[in-house]
């Protein structure tokens, strides 16, 4: 199956759906009713996040959806995820195997928050 | 080429009959189109995939894993090949405008008789790649004139960039390891022509396997024929290899040439094994240089189409085709020939291709920067060097589009898919041919 990234307005009704959750949420710092898609996916696009993931199939790495289910409305989601992609940490692959998380090449944290908003919105 | 002269030469072969249907005939607007992507790949080879320049990937690579179990995001091929296509380390030799994306329509449909697939892209020019290289006369010698885009004389301004368009389809059927998984770059080595580390003629000529099979350059292989599937200079034995290819470890190479096949109706038909091998019999095409004096064998006869030669200012002018049967007359050392004439490098022929060699034939036009190519693959083959196409059963097929003036490596390929011949719906497959009232 072909991972086709969701338009914005195809993606509204999950992104209230987070908001709602946001919330509840003490350190959810962007509402995801804010997350802009069309940069998390032109990011995500450069940075070759989707060879290693997709947003509802297991690759290389987790489906998106298995992460946010993992992180969303936990205070410190947005936190984990962004220090996932910015520090490099060891991660445990889907074949058993380990390797270094591929590091997001931007240091704007809007950006990186963005990203990770977008992530935890599936 | 004018049409009827194709629809003429298919129906003498007699695949209007009864039980073929008339491929020009054939309603295409009944018949699904599947848009699959092509990408330029630049140097991306089977070892270049296996290395840590193919970056986190080349563990998944050596395990066999599928290129799409990667790239199968909405646009990835496009991501890919316009990248590549601009220069860098898998393109040192970027070709300027080239395209670094198409998309090609595909549609299936097969009768009791043959299969047609009709493929529509666009060209990057505004008029067909239908003319080749030619044999140029300097006022001394006849000497080759007009290369692909991706050789240094043409970038360097020294040739101009001559070299027909291309078709083709590469089909497994099962029986070679990995090429469902990595379709074509199981063919696609260091080594060869245009690709890194390319052979010299002395390494060919000392190469064991080149010289038993006569070859003086490195072409496409499968693994399975070197002892190393990543050093093209460990070829295993001509005996090795015959077994291989009586297991059916071979891949069909069907090219559609607009120069050398269109000018007659016809695509050739080869394999990929050891080599980019050319099925038995005789090819629609064959080189029109005298071995030893490099002068034309063949000329245009003035009396049918009123010139025995062209020059430079004729180039995109007109259909360009020299075919034995139709308008060639030997050449004529004493014609009175001046500086810039010009006679193909390559003449074509239908009456002259036999055998395996001349299975498949092509209706194929160009209108408004598109070509459309109907290629008709006669079913049920039974030859030691084709894939034989039977109803129901199912192919691992890449496709290729040379476009531009350029060979080898320039192309915009695709990753691997799957073509059935009318499979039931449940059979996933990419492709799926409809059978034909």
């Amino acid at each position: 199956m072909r991972l086709i990234p969701p338009s914005s307005k195809k993606f509204a009704p999950i992104m209230i759906s987070v908001a709602m959750a946001a919330m509840f949420s003490v350190s959810a710092n962007v509402l995801a009713a804010e997350v802009d898609a069309d940069a998390a996916i032109a990011l995500a696009k450069k940075n070759n996040c989707f060879k290693c993931h997709a947003i509802d199939k297991t690759k290389k790495g987790p489906a998106y959806k298995k992460i946010a289910a993992k992180y969303k409305g936990k205070a410190d989601g947005e936190d984990k995820l962004i220090k996932n992609f910015t520090t490099g940490p060891k991660v445990k692959l889907e074949d058993g195997t380990e390797e270094d998380h591929k590091v997001i090449d931007t240091k704007d944290l809007k950006e990186l928050k963005n990203l990770a908003q977008w992530i935890l919105s599936q | 080429m004018k049409k009827t002269l194709l629809l003429l030469s298919l129906a003498a072969l007699g695949i209007g009959s009864a039980c073929a249907a008339d491929p020009a005939k054939i309603n295409w607007s009944n018949i699904s189109v599947v848009k699959v992507p092509l990408f330029y790949p630049g140097q991306s080879t089977y070892e270049w995939l296996r290395s840590d320049a193919h970056k986190g990937a080349a563990k998944e690579v050596k395990r066999g894993d599928a290129c799409m179990s990667c790239h199968d995001e909405d646009g990835a091929e496009k991501d890919i090949g316009n990248k590549i296509v601009k220069g860098g380390p898998l393109e040192p030799m970027p070709v300027a405008g080239k395209s670094g994306y198409k998309e090609l329509k595909v549609q299936a449909a097969y009768d009791d008789k043959n299969a047609y697939l009709r493929f529509q892209w666009p060209t990057d020019n505004a008029y067909p790649g239908s003319e080749h290289q030619y044999l140029r006369f300097d006022g001394k010698e006849w000497k080759v004139s007009g290369y692909p885009k991706l050789d240094k004389v043409v970038q360097e301004g020294k040739q101009p960039g001559i070299y027909e368009d291309r078709m083709s389809v590469m089909i497994d059927d099962g029986k070679v390891a990995g090429f469902a998984q990595q379709g074509c770059w199981q063919s696609c080595h260091d080594g060869q022509r245009d690709n890194p580390k390319q052979f010299t003629k002395e390494e060919v000529a000392a190469n064991p396997l080149l010289t038993a099979i006569k070859k003086g350059d490195v072409r496409k292989y499968l693994p399975d024929t070197r002892t190393d599937p990543s050093d093209w200079k460990t070829g295993k034995t001509v005996e090795e290899i015959a077994k291989l290819k009586a297991a059916g470890y071979f891949v069909d190479l069907i090219q559609w040439r607009a120069h050398r096949s269109h000018a007659v109706g016809m695509a050739d038909d080869g394999y990929v094994l050891e080599w980019r091998l050319g099925d038995a019999g005789k090819d629609v095409f064959g080189g029109n240089a005298d071995a030893k004096t490099h002068a034309p064998k063949f000329m245009w006869d003035a009396k049918k189409v009123g010139y025995k030669s062209i020059t430079a200012d004729q180039l995109r002018k007109g259909d360009h085709f020299l075919i034995r049967e139709q308008n060639a007359v030997p050449f004529d050392p004493n014609a009175g020939w001046k500086e810039g004439d010009m006679i193909p490098d390559y003449l074509t022929s239908r009456e002259d291709a036999k055998g395996s060699a001349a299975d498949n034939n092509a209706i194929a036009s160009w209108k408004d920067s598109m070509w459309t190519v109907v290629l008709i693959r006669p079913l049920g083959l039974t030859n030691d060097d084709d894939k034989a196409l039977k109803e129901g059963g199912v192919y691992n097929v890449g496709f290729a589009v040379h476009d531009d003036n350029i060979t080898t490596r320039g192309h915009q390929i695709s990753f691997v898919k799957t073509l059935g011949l009318g499979v039931k719906k449940d059979a996933k497959v990419d492709i799926n041919a409809v059978k034909l009232p």
